[in-house]
């Protein structure tokens, strides 16, 4: 991994496009602002995590009574 | 073609119904090949089974997100676009993955990672919202029903 030293208003270019700045510092938070086109998508990495054990949740299925769910969705859409 | 599954036993499929995801789903990146299978084909239910070609005891449960929310929407990059071989926004299919608690009434949807099929050349993947709208757990009954059912229970 890069690692390198930044102070406040200081910032780091990723190739052409891309530019983080460190806006402020406070306590153990610090605050970036990123500029990055648009096609750039840009997330905290807590909602891949989240994302990846709900598939996983997902994956492991219990034993399915295919009749009550039919029945519980089909009241959800008629009600 | 044929591939014996956990849940189904045997299936049998045509090449041109596999579902191709090129980077697999977060979690199971090694996952490129699915099957839409109905979820029973003697009940009126929504619901369908994603089932692997890969690993046989691998089947999601998967729907449409616009049946729960019909203004549910999505974005991709042109990068995403692209790996679909996106063309037509009519040719495209979402889906959302569900997840199946022992209470069914509770099944919850992840509307923020849907899947996005392109159904001319069934290719696919899943793409990660960036939006801060939707959840990864959406309960797909309402609350009056949910609560009724536990009290019927």
């Amino acid at each position: 991994m890069l690692v390198l030293t930044r102070k406040v208003g200081e910032s780091i270019k990723i190739n052409e496009d891309i530019k983080i700045t460190v806006i402020e510092v406070k306590g153990k938070n610090i605050r970036l602002g990123i500029e990055a086109p648009k096609s750039a998508k840009i997330y905290r990495e807590e909602v891949f995590l989240k994302i990846r054990e709900e598939n996983q949740s997902a994956a492991t299925a219990p034993e399915v009574d295919f009749g009550k769910i039919s029945q519980l969705i089909n009241k959800n859409l008629t009600s | 073609m044929k591939f014996e599954t956990a849940r189904f036993g045997l299936i049998e499929y045509d090449e041109e119904n596999i579902i191709k995801f090129p980077e697999g789903l977060y979690g199971f990146e090694r996952e490129h090949q699915f099957v839409l299978i109905p979820f029973d084909p003697n009940i009126d239910c929504p619901l369908e089974w994603l089932q692997s070609l890969t690993t046989p005891e691998l089947a999601f449960v998967v729907t449409d997100p616009h049946i729960y929310k019909p203004d549910y929407r999505w974005t991709m990059t042109p990068d995403e676009e692209k790996q679909i071989e996106y063309m037509d926004s009519d040719e495209l299919k979402t889906l959302i993955i569900v997840t199946l608690p022992k209470a069914l009434v509770n099944m919850t949807g992840n509307f923020v990672a849907p899947l996005i099929i392109n159904s001319r050349t069934k290719k696919a993947r899943q793409v990660v919202l960036t939006t801060q709208e939707y959840d990864t757990r959406h309960f797909l009954i309402p609350e009056d029903i949910r609560k009724a059912d536990a009290v019927a229970n």
